[in-house]
Order: structure tokens, then sequence, then C-alpha cells
């Protein structure tokens, strides 16, 4: 069965519709990409996922559950979590602060919420350290986040995805503004992911897609064009015109 | 014991011996109250500017409960913690609903509007005449109407309600306070309901807030009108500004300061409200995080002169 089934979702901001009845199946383990050019909605369709905006028809199924319209604070409970596109991250706070919060916002207790010291709280504290150790940041866990590199930012930006051990990681451009060399590191880290969370991937920069998906859906103008394979996708005379063509040229 | 906590006990104990009882007492009370502000100010990002609403709704029901009943303090005491949480939860309930510049301004109408309640309510409050003849009941044979007596209760308060606010923020709720101060967006995105841990913040504030109004009726034995007033409710603000919204002993330099300047200048010079103007351009020219960061500037200031100094001599160079 599949863990996210996106039934027929749709987004109108007025007379824009910028998420045109999307139709995909996520199953569990892969790593699934969104790809398309900037505007064909694959952000807004992220943010209908986790409950930033309510979709205006459709239905989002995770798990067997009808998730459709339940606010974000929630849907991270759920077990979904998301990195962003442009870095959102809590600056004045240090690395190992920033994921030990959203280490702690997964435990479902409050006990000791306004009482018992931070480092009491050993599992979290293990566990934000052990999402810092993902992304290669363990030794600067005591920097505050407005002070490392912005390639770093990136890598935090997913280490907060990753803090709240999601069953679902909705991944939005984790290379955004990246060097070639910070790309690189960036792929691999992903790579390094894959098979331990189940993945959609948003992006733009198609070699970084082709290797590492398992499946594609290729969104223009919020609806999808093209569904399936990298292999497919590749062969796919309408995802050629739309886009990749279009890349080429650019 | 830390550094600070040595401090402050110090100070506890020798302030009493510099200055008047009723001004060394008023310094710890207006301490307290800021302790509850900056956890809304300095941890959580949100200016309120009605404090002086928990404040002032505490003073005038443990006032009249002291007037008219003449009960125990310590019950006194904790219906005033009561008063305020509950009135802060009202005010917080309405004021979460909204940030930036509307939420600053409705915490200011909400505080004008229990102000005019007060105002009109003569025949409890006083109106403009405020509300007089508060006693200070005796506990367990103690007199408290002796000043130092009083002092020493309220200090002990005081050090009771800076390591209960000390836990808060560092326990996980002073982390997620400063997270949702730092981003409010992603704060709900890892799963924080944002508003709903705001409010909680506001009714620990105004906890404190009421702790501090019980404290301050039974010290001047009146409720004046002021006490629920907005120039209060800025005054706060301003003590905490003062003294280093960033840190947990910020509010209570700033009281130590703003207290001090009030009650002593003021003799001297009526036109002192100057001076903590002055003093204020300068914090947010220059010190944004007042006095605490003044401080730290200092001291790493001169760390770094001696750095400079000491390899200078070891060349033997003049």
């Amino acid at each position: 069965m599949a863990l996210l089934n996106i039934e027929n979702l749709s987004k109108a901001f007025g007379a824009l519709t910028a998420v045109n009845g999307v139709t995909l199946e996520v199953q569990p383990g892969s790593l699934y990409s969104i790809i398309g050019p900037n505007g064909a909605g694959k952000t807004t369709l992220f943010n209908l996922l986790t409950g930033q905006l309510p979709p205006t028809s459709g239905r989002i199924v995770f798990d067997g559950q009808d998730i459709t319209g339940t606010p974000a604070h929630r849907i991270a409970h759920l077990g979904i979590a998301r990195s962003f596109q442009r870095t959102n991250l809590f600056p004045a706070l240090s690395l190992l602060d920033n994921v030990w919060v959203a280490a702690f916002a997964r435990g479902r207790s409050w006990r000791g919420l306004a009482w018992r010291r931070t480092d009491r709280f050993h599992e979290v504290t293990e566990r934000a350290l052990a999402a810092l150790g993902d992304v290669g940041l363990s030794e600067k866990a005591h920097q505050l986040a407005r002070q490392i590199s912005h390639g770093e930012q990136r890598q935090l930006e997913l280490a907060l995805a990753l803090a709240a051990a999601p069953r679902l990681l909705l991944l939005d451009e984790p290379a955004a503004g990246l060097s070639p060399d910070e790309t690189q590191k960036m792929v691999a880290l992903v790579r390094g992911l894959k098979g331990r969370y189940t993945i959609v991937l948003i992006e733009h920069k198609m070699d970084i897609i082709m290797g590492v998906s398992d499946r594609i859906a290729v969104m223009h103008f919020g609806s999808v064009i093209a569904e399936g394979t990298p292999a497919e996708i590749q062969r796919n005379a309408e995802v050629r015109r739309a886009y990749l063509g279009g890349m080429a040229a650019g | 014991m830390s550094r600070a906590w040595l401090v402050i006990v110090a100070a506890v104990v020798l302030l009493p011996v510099v200055v008047r009882h009723a001004i060394a007492t008023e310094i710890w009370i207006f301490a307290i109250f800021g302790l509850g502000l900056n956890l809304l100010l300095g941890y959580t990002g949100l200016l309120s500017f009605g404090q002086s609403t928990f404040f002032g709704s505490a003073a005038y029901v443990a006032g009249y409960l002291l007037k008219q009943y003449g009960i125990n303090v310590f019950v006194v005491l904790a219906i005033g913690v009561v008063v305020g949480a509950v009135s802060a939860a009202l005010v917080g309930y309405l004021c979460v609903q909204r940030s930036g510049l509307y939420f600053i301004m409705l915490t200011f109408a909400l505080n004008q509007m229990f102000y005019f309640i007060a105002y009109q309510w003569t025949s409890v409050t006083g109106g403009e005449d405020g509300m007089p003849g508060i006693g200070r009941p005796a506990v367990l044979g103690v007199d408290f109407r002796q000043p130092l007596a009083y002092y020493v209760f309220v200090a002990a308060l005081f050090l009771v309600s800076l390591w209960v606010m000390k836990r808060i923020v560092e326990s996980p709720l002073g982390k997620i306070l400063q997270a949702i101060r730092e981003n409010e967006v992603r704060a709900l995105s890892v799963g924080y309901n944002a508003p709903r841990l705001k409010l909680l913040a506001f009714v620990i504030g105004g906890a404190f807030s009421g702790l501090a109004g019980v404290l301050y009726a039974m010290l001047f034995g009146i409720v004046p009108l002021e006490a629920i007033g907005f120039v209060f409710s800025g005054n706060v603000v301003f003590a905490t500004l003062i003294g280093g919204s960033g840190s947990l002993y910020g509010p209570v330099i700033g009281s130590f300061v703003f207290i001090w300047l009030s009650e002593s200048v003021s003799v001297v010079w009526a036109r002192w409200p100057l001076l903590l103007g002055v003093a204020f351009v300068i914090v947010v020219l220059f010190f944004r995080g007042g006095c605490v960061e003044a401080w730290a500037r200092f001291w790493s200031w001169r760390a770094a002169r001696r750095a400079r100094v000491v390899p200078a001599n070891a060349d033997g160079a003049p």
C-alpha cells in the first residue's frame, strides 16, 4: 500500500490555479521526485501536504488516513517533516538548539515541558545530535545558526526535518543556491538518506534527480504532465518539449 | 551557586543598609514584575504593553480581600497569582490571535479597558483616589508592619520567583518560546501550536505580575489607580530594556536602576524622567542588550586590551 496518496488535489488563488488536479502515489521507502520549471506549483503542492495552505479540492491520504486540511502543527505529529526551499531556521539559536526544538516536538508527551532542564531529556538530545551528525554538522553544534555558511545552513535545514524522525520526508530544493561543490555534497547526503526514509524531493536541477529517484513526476503549470521511472521520463516527448528542451536551450 | 546568584544574594542582604526599606522592597517587587514581562518580551519576542492589567487586577482583588476580611497573607498571595494568571489568559487569548503592531495595540487597548473599569467602579476601587487602608496581617507571629520584616519576606519571594523563572527558561518551554520568537512559521511546521504556547507564556507572565501586584498593594497600603494604568505598563518594559531583555537577570538589573533612579533622583530633581530618556536612547542606539550587554562588552574589551599589551611587554618593545 502506498504511504502517501494525493487524489485530484487542486489549489486556486483567485483566477490562478497553482495546483491543478494532481494525483500521485508514493510507495514506502522510495524516493519520489517532483520536477518542473519555476512556478509549476511544486512548492504549493508541499504547502498543501504540510497544512500551510488548505486545498481548494481533492484529498490527501497519509498511511490510510485522510489528512486533508489538517493544520501545520499537527501534520508534524503525524510524522511528516519538510525542509524549505528558502532557508527557514531559528537564527539566534545554536545548531543543537535548532534541531533539539524540532526533535522535542515529535515526542507526544508534554511532561516536564516548563520545568525539567533540557539536558535531562536524553532521548531527545541524542536524536538531535544524530540528526546533526547525519548532515555532518556535529562539530559546529554550539555555533549559532546565523553564523554558519549558506551551504551549512542548507544542511541544517535538512537536519531540522530529520530530527523529527519522520515517516515521510519532504525536501524542497535542498540544493537551492549551492555552489557545484556544495551541491555534490548535498546529493551525496540525500543519497545516504534514501532507503532510511520515504522521501519526496522537489528539484529543478535534472542531474541531481535522474541518478537518485525511483519515480519522477513532471509538473507544468500546476498539472502533472508525465509520471514514471527516470528512464521513462527521459524518453517522454512531451516532457522534452515542455521542460528538458527549454532547460537545454536556456 | 553561580556568580550571578552570589551577586544577587549579596544585593538582597546589602540593599536595606544602603537605601530606605520601602525602596529596597519596591526594587524586588518590580523585579518580579519584570521577570514576568521578560518571558514575553525577551524570550517570546512579544512586546506586551499591558502588563499592568494583571498587576493592577491582582492588587485590587488582594487589597479588597485584605481590607474586608483580613485573610492570611499566603492565601492572598495565592489568589493574586491566580487573578494575574486568569486575567492574562483572557487578555492573552485575544492578543495572540494577532502579531506585530496589532498585538501591541491590543495589549494596550485592553489595558485601557481595565483602567477605565477601575476608574469608574469607585465603590470598590476608589477610582482616582485609589484603594487605601490595606493592612499587612502578621504571619506566624511575625509583624509585617515592621519594614525590615516585610523586606525580608519580599526578598525571599523574589529569590523563589527568580529560581522558578530560571527553571522555566531552561526547560523545553524556554527553548520553544525562543524558537517561536526567532521564526514562528518554522516553529509551527516542526509541530508547535505557536498561539497556544504564546498564551502559556502570557499566563506565566501574568502570574508573576499578579504576585508583584499583591506585594505592591501591601507595601504601600494602597492601590493607586496608576497601578493599572499604561504608564506603569510602560515602566516595566522600559526597566526591562534598560537592564537587558536578552537575559534572565536583565529585568532584575533594570528594576534596580529604574526604581533607584526614580526614587533617589526625583527628590533632587523634578525633571528626572529626562535622565531615563537619555538612558533609553543610549540603550537603543548602542546596547540593544541593555546593561547586561554593556557589562559583557566591557569585559571582553578589557580582555582584548590585556591580550594586546602582554605580548608587547614580553618582546621588550617600547
